[in-house]
């Protein structure tokens, strides 16, 4: 034995062999030499042998060192576990204007003010948010439409900084919001505070209105558009967001939903899928459509964009950048759903409006349809340590680890996923889940071999882009 | 460095004082070395230099008959041997100036330009430093420690940090070590103790492959290294990363790229360079040389490969003809003005005056490709 091969995952791809190892470094090799490499006939002087070593998939001498050198960069990729729970979503009040097709909460009558968080809950919230060791903290105001209960979201922003006095964290405030209620007297306040606005843009004017009616008027596309150009006004350019979400109308017109988005100004899109979560599980019989008409459509929309990027656009796919982020940096990524063990309470948390405290958004939606199963607590009632370091959290957070589940353990591409136990229960009716039938795993699987091919591909056009993504900033050379 | 010669008289040890042209009277002179073209020798300076060569003051402490007085500024630092030689240690108009803490070295590297020696030449070499270090000019913004290897001196260099602390609290250090030493923690954590003031540590790494560095370095310290690099990480110091690029190496500089931003991706500074064709890269010039247009592809890789990954980036010893011009920008005046030089072909360029130019050891070696430049819309970016 001239070399040790040291632990990796792999699978066949495009003719090659992808090959990983557990920090992320990959390579592809050809029939030929992964046969070569599994039987120990690599020769030290061979390309092949001297790239597997640099990837540290094989090893011929220093084995200590090299052993040392994964942990450092395990550590680093791992590193959220660390910080532990950085974002915290507050439900201001479960009321809303809007009447959306896939809406994943209940909608609540307008002016049924019982459905709005108390300062008393508020109050319990804050506290909890400041007893996570987490030095960033990233407060998401979420509905409902949190703007119709804009009282509580001052209270508790006001609070926050004022208890960040004497804590100095690194704050950051979100408003998930449609937008149709802003005004100049929210936006003067807000501007005093640092917050970014995160809104909703399902695409051109009648795939819009479509998909995001308001309860009172049917053309809220026209009231966003407008409010937008407000916000950036009196908070900066840079501090609207906004994502879509894909339904069967809409399924098809990825290339007139991107070109909007940059008509609008902005500079990145979100392409996501339907969750199967509240509403839009009861009505997905209209609603959805099979993962792979997603994906197929989704891979072009990525041809499309990476191409204006390379006409000299620089505009970015969320979904894609992260998975960027994770196949080509030695960093961690803070989205919760693409981690291992998962994100679930100890990356992001949520708040409902009553107190409630659940795992994530999606298992506050499965309990706005019945199933508290994903609840941890009540802010009111339970201490931080009761919530978050409760035997059914860790039995949860247990069973949320990629590294050891059927299927995951295995795959080529785990370290650039992750466990979405919520997703499964929600699919499966289990928190484990079963990858072979997986809606999940499918999306997921299919998207990361895409962008691996892509990056197979060498192309130094596609490579600039990838980065500049990653950066996200564009690169004169 | 910048060497004058001279008759000395009276010199029986290393002498080290600060130039001056002026005569005052009621100042201190108790440092400072006298420039003149007169035969008269005043008195209080440690020593004299003159340019005459009819000094009647036989029981002096001066050097005669020294030529190119000119290149000696007010606030320059020299070292003066009992034979004659005048060193130019610290000079004032440069931006290179460096402390040079000893020539014995643990690595044997291939393309050396200063070979190490076993022991050291002068026994009073650390007293001497710390006198140079107290004369150094207060504004000074940058300095170097090189060697050889500095932390051959132990827990002595940490003396020359806090006499460089003392006299420049404000400038950067930037410290060349291959890093080895640091292997040791106590050793990494009492240096990062001993540092009150920026500083940056340039570590040399030629491959990703070990054996490849190996046969650079030509001791078996790849891994030592990259522990050092690692201790050093974990105080926080900043680190820059040297690749000095020859025939050995260049094939694998994108593979390199990649293994520095995944293994280090904390590094401060990574900087390409050529080497410099003197010690004993001259003796193995067979081995080493590889005409840098020849590599232009696989180091256009690696810098952008770094430049996307968000890392600051240099080449050093390289001239901008020989670079593809949208690399230009990268390129730095790296070279020691005393041995920095441009050839013929330089005169009619009209980039010349932001390009790094030459070793003087680069001569007759170097790229065929050089070629003034004349086109008026040529850009450096």
């Amino acid at each position: 034995m001239n070399y040790q091969i040291l632990p990796y995952r792999f699978e066949r791809l495009n003719e090659n062999i992808f090959l990983s190892n557990e920090v992320g470094e990959y390579l592809f090799l050809n029939n030929e030499n992964f046969n070569r490499f599994i039987e120990h006939k690599l020769q030290p002087e061979e390309k092949a042998f001297k790239d597997l070593k640099s990837k540290q998939i094989l090893a011929d001498n220093n084995i200590d060192d090299v052993i040392e050198m994964l942990a450092t960069k395990y550590r680093t990729k791992k590193h959220f576990l660390t910080e532990f729970t950085a974002l915290h979503m507050v439900v201001a009040t479960l009321r809303c204007n809007s009447n959306c097709s896939y809406c994943q909460v209940s909608k609540k009558d307008l002016c049924d003010v019982n459905f709005d968080m108390t300062k008393k809950t508020a109050k319990k919230v804050v506290e909890k948010i400041f007893e996570s060791p987490s030095n960033n903290i990233k407060i998401e105001f979420q509905g409902g439409e949190p703007l119709l209960n804009f009282e509580i979201i001052k209270f508790i922003i006001e609070k926050v900084e004022w208890t960040n006095l004497f804590r100095k964290k690194n704050l950051e405030f979100v408003i998930c919001t449609n937008l149709t209620s802003i005004d100049e007297k929210m936006l003067k306040w807000l501007k005093g505070h640092k917050v970014y606005i995160s809104t909703s843009i399902d695409g051109p004017k009648e795939l819009h209105n479509l998909n995001r009616p308001l309860h009172d008027i049917d053309n809220s596309y026209d009231l966003v558009t407008e409010k937008i150009k407000l916000c950036r006004t009196y908070l900066g350019n840079d501090s609207v967001s906004a994502l879509m979400t894909t339904t069967s109308q809409t399924l098809n017109y990825f290339k007139e939903i991107i070109d909007k988005y940059i008509e609008l100004g902005f500079n990145s899109v979100f392409l996501r899928s339907l969750n199967p979560y509240g509403f839009a599980k009861k009505d997905k019989h209209i609603l959805s459509y099979p993962m792979v008409d997603f994906i197929e459509n989704y891979k072009k929309a990525l041809d499309y964009i990476i191409d204006l990027n390379i006409k000299g656009k620089f505009f970015s796919e969320g979904y894609a950048s992260i998975i960027l982020t994770r196949i080509l940096t030695p960093f961690s990524t803070g989205f919760v759903d693409l981690q291992s063990p998962a994100g679930i309470a100890i990356s992001g948390v949520i708040y409902d409006y009553d107190g409630d405290v659940y795992v994530s958004d999606e298992g506050r939606m499965l309990a706005s349809v019945g199933d508290k199963k994903f609840k941890i607590g009540n802010v009111e009632i339970n201490s931080y340590q009761e919530i978050f370091n409760g035997d059914y959290l860790h039995e949860l957070i247990e069973n949320s680890i990629a590294e050891s589940l059927p299927d995951c353990a295995t795959c080529a591409f785990l370290s650039y996923c992750g466990a979405d136990p919520v997703r499964n229960y929600s699919e499966q009716g289990d928190i484990i889940g079963n990858r072979t039938i997986s809606e999940i795993c499918k999306k997921n699987k299919s998207i990361i071999q895409y962008i691996l091919s892509l990056l197979q591909r060498n192309e130094k056009d596609i490579n600039k882009v990838f980065w500049s993504w990653i950066a996200r900033k564009s690169f004169e050379i | 460095m910048k060497q004058l010669i001279g008759i000395a008289h009276n010199i029986e040890k290393v002498i080290i004082g600060k130039i001056t042209t002026k005569n005052e009277m009621f100042s201190n002179k108790n440092d400072l070395i006298f420039v003149t073209r007169n035969n008269k020798i005043p008195n209080g300076f440690v020593a004299v230099i003159t340019s005459n060569n009819s000094v009647d003051e036989k029981s002096k402490c001066f050097v005669e008959n020294v030529e190119n007085i000119s290149e000696l500024y007010d606030n320059d630092i020299v070292t003066i041997y009992p034979d004659g030689r005048i060193n130019v240690v610290f000079e004032i108009k440069s931006k290179h100036n460096a402390v040079f803490v000893t020539e014995r070295c643990n690595s044997n590297c291939i393309m050396c330009p200063q070979p190490p020696i076993k022991k050291e030449e002068n026994e009073d070499n650390f007293e001497l430093n710390l006198k140079y270090i107290s004369l150094i000019d207060k504004n000074t913004v940058s300095i170097g420690i090189t060697g050889g290897e500095p932390t051959l001196l132990g827990t002595k260099l940490f003396e020359i940090l806090s006499a460089i602390y003392k006299r420049i609290p404000n400038a950067t250090i930037h410290l060349l070590s291959n890093g080895i030493k640091f292997e040791n923690y106590e050793y990494a954590s009492k240096f990062a103790q001993s540092i009150n003031q920026d500083i940056v540590i340039d570590v040399p790494l030629y491959s990703d492959i070990d054996t490849i560095h190996n046969s650079i370095v030509r001791t078996n310290t790849f891994y030592k290294t990259i522990k050092g690099i690692y201790n050093l990480a974990k105080f926080n110091i900043k680190i820059g990363i040297r690749v000095v690029v020859h025939k050995m190496n260049y094939d694998r500089l994108p593979e390199l790229s990649e293994y520095i931003y995944s293994n280090f991706p904390f590094v401060f500074h990574v900087a390409f360079m050529q080497m410099e064709p003197m010690g004993f890269a001259k003796d193995n010039i067979k081995d080493l040389w590889i005409d840098p247009v020849d590599y232009n592809n696989e180091l256009e890789k690696a810098l952008l490969n770094l430049y996307y990954r968000d890392l600051h980036i240099s080449v050093y010893n390289t001239q901008l003809c020989v670079l593809p011009e949208k690399l230009r920008h990268f390129a730095v005046q790296s070279i020691s003005d005393w041995k920095n030089i441009y050839i013929d072909e330089c005169k009619d360029c009209c980039l010349v005056s932001k390009c790094p130019g030459f070793f003087a050891s680069s001569k007759d070696i170097h790229s065929r490709k050089i070629k003034a430049i004349n086109d008026l819309q040529a850009k450096i970016a």
